[in-house]
């Protein structure tokens, strides 16, 4: 019993420690290479506290986690730093990892080589199961809040995320944060269990078992880092003799799942009822091979090795099969109420969440919270006298190439400018030095009054731009409601403890609000239906169509689409140009619009310029553009003049 | 004295651009950093004492030839195995460097599940190592590694600049989607990447052999060579290189200083991160390093 216990309170400790490092791996996709530098960091400030200055055990376990996060934001602000090189900070966490060892084997205080013995035994099974649940608890509680939602965010794709308003370098300190609070929770646990601490613990070995953990758990998900954990730390230890092979083990399971299987085993999920015989499974395995050891290594003497072995293996075998049968039924049994189930449990809890937002949360605030939104989205109605976006003397060159070369365009509040020219004429360059991706050249960029040369691309789309891509960049293993909440984080301001604990008079009523608010975009760009797909899953015309939503969500003056009608067929272009023109009709919203399709510019724009060699040659209505030579000839080449455009 | 310590800076700082340049090497193509490599330059050097110590006993240069071979070939069966899938599959470089790390944590531990912790030493190259110059006792073999490192890396100069194949490898670190479009076979490319890196790798294991011991873990120095890299800039040749010299020396000169009574040597690899942490904030993209700018 006492084994049991020991293998328990490990599997939790290490559990603790893989679920901090899922968020930073897993989800921001950010590989920390010495993550066992920062469960050292906890054990040794918690066990110097407890063992020298005789501190009680939940505060020092509190300030090893505070010192191990204080760290890892030193560590990481100059490796991230360097936007979009993950390979830095796994470089840098690598270095970090040996540096740490060598300052804890010369300290006085860490006793060197030797470390700590005689740590008091605060630890036990009971008070680190309650450690373990907070951990899962308050990690899903994150994930499930605006700030968990721009981290992830980040980790499927970087340059959408910086292009929707979220900053990289503070959310992936958020991220290194919290995954060093909770390997420094780990290490403080760990200290005053074993009760002995020393550097050559907190080893490369150990940091191994982590990754491993989560890569194969499947990163994007905490069930699967919390189950593989378990699994790691259980099954080495029914094979004792092979320990040596345990560290090659996990190597090639890294290589493997990587290679075949990259989501892990549970991918983007978690547990649910759906997924049950999964678990019954791992479970079933599990027991099974416990079981089988255990008679092997009892019958050995008694009935030599051949029938000991065919025992334990008919043993094992029999027990994984039945208690995945059990997983397998019961899912089988469960399968015509589970729908009743979730949404029955989904009823239940919006009522709860109504309740909250009717009885408890100050009307007040709300009021003020739906205001602050009208007031941003009417704002583009503001009649001015200057226009919204002016552009002069716009250049840039990619070494000798000329992309854009001396551009100027005013474009007015409300209007819908379309920029067309031939491939190559340099348009989408235009759009990404208005978007802040590349640095200019020279020339001016003045947006609603304010230059935006010199500016980051997060804040040109914090102060108003949003832009779609001519490669279409959506979070595709987020939901298509989850893709425009994630985009809606500048009209979320709960706090990150309130994010950390759900407090339901904030957090729920703002998620319920950003929900609704999705929904509706989702609505307007006739996607409600597939509110819930992944939105990888979507045909490539609605992917368009949620990129559009995804912009809009961020309340912008000014919307860039960068050929929204690409790779569609007339019927969906022309379903794109309805859905367009709607959306300007509604939001009086500011359009520049990429295109090449040229029934889709002459009907929705009432203002063209054109571009050929990263120069204007024409501006004007679409019936001038039509009719200028300069144009045609750009097109259609010198001698088709008499031809007719679009 | 300073000219003691200058050599034997230069010489662990030409140990350390030989690994970085193949670490770099194939980051500038297919940019991922290949945490492999320090597994690949353990098993050259343990090449070398397979044939110099354990079963023949071979002299000192076709060993280092039979290592820079056999670590070639071991670079290029790592990747055919744990990287060329995920490399047509364009798969996103976390997963390149999880499953390089995969090899790294499988070779290293291979070695103790088999061969043992057990440090093993390489005979010397010279029975007389010392030379007196003035009053410092310069070693032959750092002066040796030193120029054999620097001939290597002269040479892979000389295959980048001026042969079909490194015209290639350099126009593929600008655009490898670009490259195969040409008609340039990305398999045979990438395999001639890893044989150079891992030729280049197996020797600078075989210099650390001589100079220190053959262990499992020694190809943990490899950190160092990241280090030097990045400080150099990443995915930039000479970038490796400087920032390898550079890394070696300045590690040299801050292992013969003590401030108070404290040796600094044993804050080496403490002084070495500072180093990377400073530069970073510094400048980011390290010495020689251009930043990638990704089309949208």
């Amino acid at each position: 019993m006492a084994y049991a216990q020991a293998i328990f309170t490990n599997s939790a400790i290490y559990i603790i420690a893989a679920i901090g490092l899922a968020i930073l791996t897993g989800y921001t996709g950010l590989f920390s290479l010495g993550h066992a530098a920062f469960m050292a960091l906890g054990a040794y400030t918690a066990g110097i506290l407890t063992y020298f200055y005789h501190w009680p055990f939940v505060p020092a376990l509190l300030m090893g986690v505070i010192v191990s996060v204080l760290v890892s934001l030193v560590v990481g602000y100059p490796t991230l730093r360097a936007k979009l090189r993950s390979d830095y900070f796994a470089i840098a966490t690598l270095g970090f990892g040996e540096a740490l060892k060598v300052i804890l084997e010369n300290l006085d205080i860490t006793q060197g080589a030797r470390g700590l013995p005689g740590i008091q035994k605060l630890a036990d099974p009971f008070n680190t199961a309650v450690f373990m649940v907070l951990t899962v608890w308050l990690c899903r509680n994150f994930l499930r809040s605006t700030y968990g939602r721009k981290i992830i965010a980040i980790g499927q794709d970087p340059v959408a995320a910086e292009m929707i308003g979220i900053r990289l370098l503070p959310n992936q300190m958020l991220s290194l944060a919290i995954s060093a609070a909770f390997a420094g929770l780990a290490g403080g646990l760990l200290a005053h269990y074993i009760t002995f601490i020393q550097p050559a613990i907190f080893s490369m070995d150990l940091s191994s078992l982590l990754t491993a953990g989560v890569v194969c758990g499947g990163m994007g998900s905490l069930t699967g880092p919390l189950v593989a954990t378990a699994l790691f730390v259980v099954v080495p230890e029914l094979f004792r003799g092979l320990a040596l092979w345990r560290l090659v083990l996990y190597g090639v399971l890294l290589v493997v799942i990587m290679n075949l299987r990259p989501k892990g085993l549970y991918g983007h999920e978690e547990l649910s009822l759906g997924n049950l015989p999964k678990l019954f499974i791992i479970i079933g395995l599990t027991v099974g091979l416990t079981i089988g050891t255990s008679l092997y290594n009892g019958y050995l003497a008694e009935w030599g090795e051949m029938p000991a072995m065919l025992l334990a293996a008919g043993a094992a075998i029999v027990v994984a099969v039945a208690i995945s049968y059990v997983g397998r039924g019961s899912a089988w049994l469960l399968r015509p109420v589970l729908p009743r189930i979730s949404t029955t449990w989904n009823r239940g809890f919006t009522r709860i969440v109504h309740l909250f937002d009717g009885v408890l949360a100050p009307g007040e605030r709300m009021a003020q919270a739906t205001a602050s939104i009208d007031s941003r989205r009417h704002a583009n109605t503001a009649a001015s006298d200057k226009p919204l976006l002016r552009i002069q003397g716009l250049s840039k060159h990619f070494g000798g190439v000329v992309a854009v070369d001396g551009v100027d365009l005013d474009v007015w509040a409300g209007q819908v400018v379309g920029l067309i020219g031939p491939n190559g004429s340099g348009k989408t360059t235009v759009f990404n030095l208005t978007s802040g991706v590349y640095p200019i050249d020279s020339g001016s960029v003045m947006f609603d009054g304010k230059e935006l040369v010199g500016q980051s691309p997060t804040s040109i789309v914090l102060g108003g731009i949003s832009r779609t891509f001519q490669n279409i960049r959506l979070f595709s293993n987020m939901t298509v409601l989850e893709n425009v909440q994630t985009a809606l984080h500048t009209a979320s301001d709960y706090s990150l403890v309130a994010a950390l604990v759900q407090w339901p008079w904030t957090v729920w009523a703002t998620e319920k609000r950003l929900r609704d608010a999705a929904t509706g975009l989702l609505r307007m760009v006739d996607l409600a239906e597939y509110a819930d797909r992944v939105a990888g899953t979507l045909p490539y015309g609605l992917q368009r169509k949620l990129e559009i939503a995804r912009a809009l969500a961020l309340e912008p003056k000014l919307l860039l689409l960068d050929e929204p009608a690409a790779g569609m067929n007339p019927q969906e272009s022309l379903e794109l140009v309805e859905l367009i023109r709607r959306i300007h009709k509604r939001t009086k919203l500011t359009i520049i619009l990429i295109e090449h399709h040229m029934d889709v510019v002459m009907n929705l724009c009432g203002h063209i310029a054109v571009l050929n060699f990263g120069r204007k040659i024409a501006e004007g209505t679409p019936d001038d553009i039509q009719s200028n030579p300069l144009v045609l000839e750009a097109y259609l080449g010198k001698r088709a003049e008499h031809a007719a455009l679009g | 004295m300073l000219l003691q310590t200058i050599v034997t800076g230069l010489s662990i700082g030409s140990i350390y651009a030989l690994m970085a340049v193949g670490y770099s090497l194939v980051f500038s193509v297919l940019n991922f950093s290949n945490f492999a490599h320090g597994a690949i330059i353990t098993l050259g050097a343990y090449v070398a004492w397979a044939i110099m110590v354990h079963f023949f006993r071979l002299p000192f240069i076709p060993a280092l030839l039979l290592s820079v071979g056999g670590a070639g070939v071991l670079a290029f069966l790592n990747e055919r195995i744990a990287y060329s899938t995920l490399r047509r599959r364009h798969a996103p470089s976390l997963y390149l460097m999880i499953s390089a790390m995969g090899v790294a944590i499988a070779l290293q531990n291979l070695l103790y599940a088999t061969i043992g912790a057990k440090l093993y030493a390489l005979p010397p190259v010279f029975a007389e190592d010392i030379v007196e110059v003035g009053e410092a006792a310069i070693s032959k073999m750092d002066l040796f590694a030193f120029a054999f490192s620097f001939v290597a890396i002269a040479l892979l100069h000389f295959v980048l600049t001026r042969t079909k194949v490194g015209t290639a490898i350099r126009a593929a670190s600008y655009d490898m989607e670009m490259v195969a479009v040409l008609g340039v076979n990305l398999d045979v490319l990438v395999a001639v990447l890893f044989l150079i890196a891992g030729g280049l790798g197996g020797m600078a294991g075989v210099f650390m052999g001589i100079k220190y011991m053959v262990y499992p873990s020694m190809g943990w120095i490899t950190n160092k060579a990241y280090i030097g890299a990045v400080i150099g800039g990443l995915g930039s040749l000479p970038g490796a290189i400087v920032g390898g010299i550079l890394l070696g020396l300045l590690e040299a000169l801050v292992s013969v200083t003590t401030i108070g009574s404290v040796h600094l040597s044993t804050y080496r690899d403490v002084f070495s991160f500072g180093i990377l942490a400073i530069l970073l904030i510094v400048r980011p993209t390290g010495l020689f390093g251009r930043m990638v700018e990704e089309k949208l």
